[in-house]
């Protein structure tokens, strides 16, 4: 009995080494078309993705095109003392925080606040208009963008000021006014973006049971209690991660947005770190300042992105 | 359920804030195609509203004999065309072995490239290897460095994931390659999602600004989006017309020229927006459901 229980297990054994090995030569089998058409992707993610960080370097050398990356001097961390020391960098980095901190936080509620609205309209072919053109700003780029706001706030011809001048006698320099530039330059991108934005939070009300409603209806709730407490308990999930996701960009100032509204005049709240850095770095050829700055922008998104998920994740809503 | 009194208010303030919202996107852009249409003396003198007054096509048609704008029209459309067959073709390759589950290291190779996502070598570095690579001046510039956008190749791979196996094994015992697998199976079943995605890098190749102004020297070779800011920012364009053309150019403002050339820019998205716009809504929803 022994001996015909040993000879089963044996033979058990053999055939399932046969067949995992059988298993690994079919998994390699299958691989290998799949191999080699990741090849020349590794190769692009490599070269263009992972190549750069060890540029990366020359935030701590003092970069001639002489040398190269490799052969410029080591400086340490003279680069960083220079940037943290100067009050016009320190300035770029303020800046920089003001106006990404501006849109975010101040624009957050927008999109929230349209899909709500939406969501409450009956006529389909009202909401079908609003939605085309809410959307249609997305698609336009900083560019035009720019030029429409520049059209309709210039002081001479500008539409804006066309009206001001009819009602009030005067007119008034908004893109030349630090305070007016700054708000110029946060509605400028709630406007392009709000829109766009609400169809993440439309979609997750459409997932809302709604003989709730019909329920607190019944039970003599209006519209604003019904908003209050089924719309906005639904949605806190999807805000919750737009939230992280929106932090993620605190450091993250467009470069068109910027570069296409400022002008001289308001360069004391308009210079941020990436036009700083085209101007700096590829305009005058100070590679390490640019990329030094560069680094600890990076640096900070990477961290704000880490320390937001840590904590959405305590609360089991992290994105990872 | 008859409305009651507030539910009737709420609706009236509901429907005027969105047709407000509605209006602040359209209206400037007719405020600038008035403009582009109007003379010379209504515009100094603030007359232009949504409707153009003393009618006239002179600033599209000195845009055209005197500025490059069919050019950097050309430019953008070859930029655009070139640009996303590539994205597509290597987001496909990328997006099918991530997809696929016996496909060696596929978590840590996914991992490796969403950290691309997270952490970027700034402008700098990736300019320095874009000059080290030859690309400077060249469209190569503009195409190779975003072949595949880590958060499209997450869309489609995604989508890919969610085809159901039996079909493939079942091409498989009918002695399929993976090639053909891709061609006759998973690419036709995904036609929906790859033409969202194809839009949003499109769209993306229209709009490039920032890439065309740091790597592209040569004004005969800007795209629409340069060449236009160009005018919109520099006065030095204006006075090369006056002096062109001085007596055309008095019927002109500079306004006028440069919401005509903004209007080139807008014109095809607008004309192909309306038809396209579903797929755009879709390619969101795929991208923040699995997000």
């Amino acid at each position: 009995m022994g001996s015909l229980d040993i000879g089963a297990r044996k033979d058990r054994e053999s055939r399932m080494r046969e067949k995992s090995a059988l298993g690994k030569r079919r998994r390699w089998n299958m691989n290998k078309p799949l191999i080699i058409m990741f090849l020349p992707i590794v190769v692009f993610f490599i070269l263009f993705k992972y190549v750069p960080m060890f540029g990366f370097v020359i935030a701590f050398k003092d970069y001639n095109f002489a040398d190269g990356i490799l052969g410029s001097p080591w400086v340490g961390l003279d680069n960083y003392r220079y940037l943290f020391q100067n009050p016009d960098t320190l300035g770029i980095i303020r800046n920089t925080l003001v106006l990404s901190a501006l849109t975010v936080f101040v624009g957050f509620p927008f999109p929230i606040i349209l899909a709500i609205l939406l969501n409450e309209v009956q006529r389909s072919w009202f909401k079908r208009w609003t939605q085309t053109l809410l959307y249609l700003p997305h698609f336009l780029n900083w560019v035009i963008v720019g030029g429409l706001v520049l059209m309709l706030f210039s002081i001479e011809t500008g539409f804006v000021n066309n009206m001001l001048e009819r009602l009030t006698g005067s007119s008034y320099p908004f893109l030349f006014k630090e305070g007016s530039w700054i708000a110029i330059f946060v509605a400028s991108g709630i406007w392009k973006a709000a829109g766009w934005s609400a169809i993440i939070y439309l979609a997750a009300l459409t997932s809302i049971d709604p003989s709730l409603y019909e329920a607190a209806g019944m039970d003599g709730a209006g519209k604003w209690k019904q908003i209050r407490h089924i719309t906005l308990p639904s949605l806190m999930p999807t805000i919750i991660l737009m939230f992280i996701l929106n932090i993620g960009n605190v450091m993250d100032v467009g470069f068109d947005q910027v570069y296409v509204l400022q002008n001289p005049v308001v360069t004391n709240v308009a210079e941020v770190i990436s036009t700083w850095n085209f101007k700096v770095g590829l305009g005058s050829g100070q590679f390490s300042y640019a990329t030094a700055m560069g680094l600890f922008e990076s640096l900070i998104g990477l961290t704000l992105v880490l320390i937001v998920n840590g904590i959405a994740r305590r609360s089991g809503r992290g994105l990872w | 359920m008859k409305p009651t009194t507030g539910e009737k208010v709420f609706y009236g303030v509901n429907y005027f804030i969105l047709a407000l919202a509605a209006l602040s996107c359209l209206l400037p852009i007719v405020h600038i195609i008035a403009l582009s249409l109007s003379g010379n003396e209504a515009i100094t003198l603030g007359k232009v509203g949504l409707w153009p007054r003393d009618f006239t096509w002179t600033a599209y048609s000195k845009l055209i004999q005197d500025t490059n704008i069919v050019g950097a029209f050309r430019n953008s459309l070859v930029i655009t065309l070139v640009g996303t067959a590539l994205n597509m073709l290597f987001t496909i390759l990328a997006a099918y072995p991530l997809s696929r589950k016996h496909f060696y290291a596929r978590r840590t190779l996914t991992l490796a490239i969403v950290f691309t996502m997270l952490f970027t070598a700034g402008l700098i570095p990736n300019y320095l290897l874009v000059k080290s690579l030859g690309l400077v001046g060249n469209y190569g510039a503009l195409w190779l460095p975003g072949l595949v956008s880590v958060y499209n190749l997450l869309v489609l791979k995604s989508f890919f994931e969610n085809i159901p196996e039996e079909l493939e094994d079942a091409a498989r015992i009918d002695g399929s390659g993976e090639w053909r697998i891709i061609l006759q199976i998973v690419l036709p079943l995904s036609i929906p999602v790859i033409a969202t995605i194809a839009l949003f890098y499109g769209v993306a190749h229209w709009n490039s600004f920032f890439n065309v102004l740091i790597y592209i020297n040569d004004p005969a070779r800007f795209n629409l989006s340069v060449l236009v800011q160009n005018m919109i920012q520099s006065q030095s364009l204006m006075s090369e017309l006056a002096m062109l053309d001085p007596d055309a150019f008095r019927k002109l403002t500079p306004e006028s020229i440069r919401s005509a050339g903004i209007m080139v820019m807008i014109l095809p998205m607008l004309i192909v927006y309306p038809f396209l716009q579903k797929y755009f809504v879709k390619g969101m929803l795929i991208g923040s459901v699995k997000g």
